[in-house]
């Protein structure tokens, strides 16, 4: 007989209860996105559910949008769409750029200084979002500084340092120091060993964090909220401007694109780490 | 050890550009802090402590205590999902059925919150997909109103902060040796007394700490009560918010603001705190 948390067997009460509240968990979780994802089918005006009969406009509809440059409105849903992606490289490479050599040096240091610097890399997790948005716009505002695009990246790395941190320092664990020694007594300098054997020994890691820094900095929403300016907006500020005051259902369609890449990439990311740490 | 010890100053030289990287965050905190302090409302200038005492105010009184409501109710909900959701997850063999029930569940964590705003609206709204299910069972005569009130911003809530809970207590129960349970099986408990005695005691510190995570990322949380309900619940972030947007009172924001993080850290450290004491006891 199988011992476990969720007895297969004699269940009873038990399994009842704790298979009851799983499943109400797990229909929190999907039904909204699985609603979108019906809802951007129909072929109705009206939020009404469930729609009455299928079509496909509202995707045509999003590729209108997209290829028709629409002069009259003051940010495209093109131009948003371009910065969000540049936001986002510029995002992945710094973050990660300055992760790799932070979690090798914490990785071979001393471990009170790691356990401390891991703390100060996890504040930004436990900020409060929109805190960060106000101060943010606040430094930007009362100092009038011209940033342009670094306006919401300079937010957003801030924001993805402790997950592309902790995906590197788990990618560091599990490297031993005698691979690089080894390296070294066959005559590399100490650059070159970590150059050509820790850095590809952490390629999940690196990886991992760079999918997570993608995910975090396209989807964010609140602190893009108070940092957008007229010039610089990303996609999901240009979804908020233009639900505002009523659901468009062409944005839905849009929706079911941003959930398909979510997914994709989630999956790209547990399968990378599987096996070792947590995506949290 | 000798060849590949990091000498002090290769190791700053290494954390160096991380630092430059966190460092406009650690800007913002202490800049956030100082205009909590300024006496007058739109510039730094001087030292009061006038933009706390101004917040002392029953609005503002009732915007704290809405938030805690919300988010204690919401970690209640969550917390009672969380540990049945990880037990499913950590029993399921198929890897693809264990891969689906994460993204599942993690998924509402990260995406974009305008879609689940959008899906919410869906779901609950007049003439959404609920209302009219129970309009079709008979249950009821005229729609719910779910939207735009403390109802709908619960739900948000519990979507999108249920996955912090659940994958730290996926941890947790996967370090639950099988030993303890057949043990307790072995002499005859029920699964409910297991559970009682056994699994929850062990899952003890993951669940304070799981619990305290949430409870601080809900208190924070802003999107959700802004999308979900409108202008009607007040929680500290919309609140924050209006005294910047209309009022321009940019030093009352930067002291409810001071308020909210000292909020959540006291819940964090609190638990930590928790956690620490209550590992030691089952230990001993």
């Amino acid at each position: 007989m199988r011992v476990g948390l969720l007895p297969t067997d004699r269940g009873g009460s038990y399994r009842f209860v704790i298979m009851l509240l799983a499943i109400l968990g797990i229909l929190v979780s999907a039904l909204p996105v699985v609603v979108v994802t019906i809802m951007s089918f129909s072929a109705a005006e009206t939020s009404g559910f469930p729609p009455e009969s299928y079509s496909l406009r509202w995707y045509g509809e999003v590729a209108r949008l997209f290829t028709n440059e629409d002069s009259s409105s003051a940010q495209s849903v093109v131009d948003s769409t371009v910065t969000s992606l540049v936001v986002a490289l510029i995002v992945m490479v710094i973050s990660t750029g300055v992760c790799i050599p932070l979690a090798y040096a914490l990785a071979r240091g001393e471990r009170r200084v790691r356990e401390g610097m891991e703390l100060l890399f996890t504040l930004p997790l436990v900020f409060p979002l929109v805190m960060l948005g106000i101060a943010f716009l606040l430094i930007a505002e009362s100092l009038k500084l011209e940033l342009g695009i670094w306006r919401i990246a300079i937010p957003h790395i801030a924001l993805v340092l402790p997950f592309v941190l902790r995906n590197c320092l788990s990618a560091m664990n599990g490297i031993s120091v005698e691979l690089e020694e080894a390296a070294i007594s066959l005559g590399a300098s100490p650059m070159r060993a970590i150059w050509d054997v820790v850095i590809p020994l952490m390629k999940a890691g690196i990886l991992a964090g760079l999918i997570f820094a993608l995910i975090i900095s396209f989807n964010e929403f609140t602190i893009t909220f108070f940092m957008y300016t007229i010039d610089v907006s990303t996609l999901p500020i240009w979804m908020y401007s233009r639900t505002v005051s009523s659901l468009d259902p062409s944005t839905l369609a849009l929706s079911v694109f941003i959930i398909a890449a979510d997914v994709l990439l989630i999956v790209l990311v547990d399968k990378l780490i599987a096996g070792k740490g947590n995506l949290f | 050890m000798s060849t590949t010890t990091l000498s002090k100053g290769q190791a700053l030289a290494f954390a160096a550009p991380a630092f430059i990287a966190i460092l406009p965050f650690l800007v913002a905190c202490v800049y956030i802090l100082r205009f909590s302090l300024s006496a007058e409302q739109g510039v730094i200038e001087g030292i009061s402590i006038r933009a706390y005492q101004e917040l002392m105010t029953p609005f503002f009184g009732r915007s704290v205590w809405l938030t805690l409501k919300l988010a204690f109710i919401a970690t209640v909900i969550v917390m009672f999902m969380a540990v049945p959701l990880a037990f499913l997850l950590t029993s399921l063999r198929g890897s693809f059925a264990r891969r689906l029930l994460t993204v599942t569940i993690l998924l509402p964590l990260i995406l974009n919150l305008l879609v689940q705003a959008y899906g919410w609206i869906l779901l609950l709204g007049p003439s959404g997909a609920l209302n009219t299910l129970l309009k079709s069972l008979g249950l009821i005569e005229r729609p719910l109103f779910l939207l735009f009130n403390e109802t709908g911003v619960l739900l948000g809530l519990v979507q999108t902060s249920l996955p912090l809970a659940v994958f730290p207590i996926v941890s947790a129960v996967r370090g639950i040796s099988k030993e303890h349970l057949e043990a307790a099986s072995s002499l005859g408990a029920s699964n409910w007394r297991i559970l009682r005695d056994v699994s929850l005691p062990l899952l003890r510190p993951a669940l304070v700490g799981a619990a305290s995570i949430v409870f601080a990322f809900n208190a924070s949380a802003f999107a959700i009560p802004l999308l979900l309900g409108g202008r009607r619940v007040q929680m500290m972030g919309v609140a924050i918010r209006d005294m910047i947007s209309p009022l321009f009172n940019w030093s009352g924001a930067a002291a409810a603001g001071m308020i909210l993080i000292l909020l959540t850290l006291f819940v964090l450290v609190v638990s930590a705190w928790l956690v620490r004491v209550t590992t030691v006891k089952t230990k001993g």
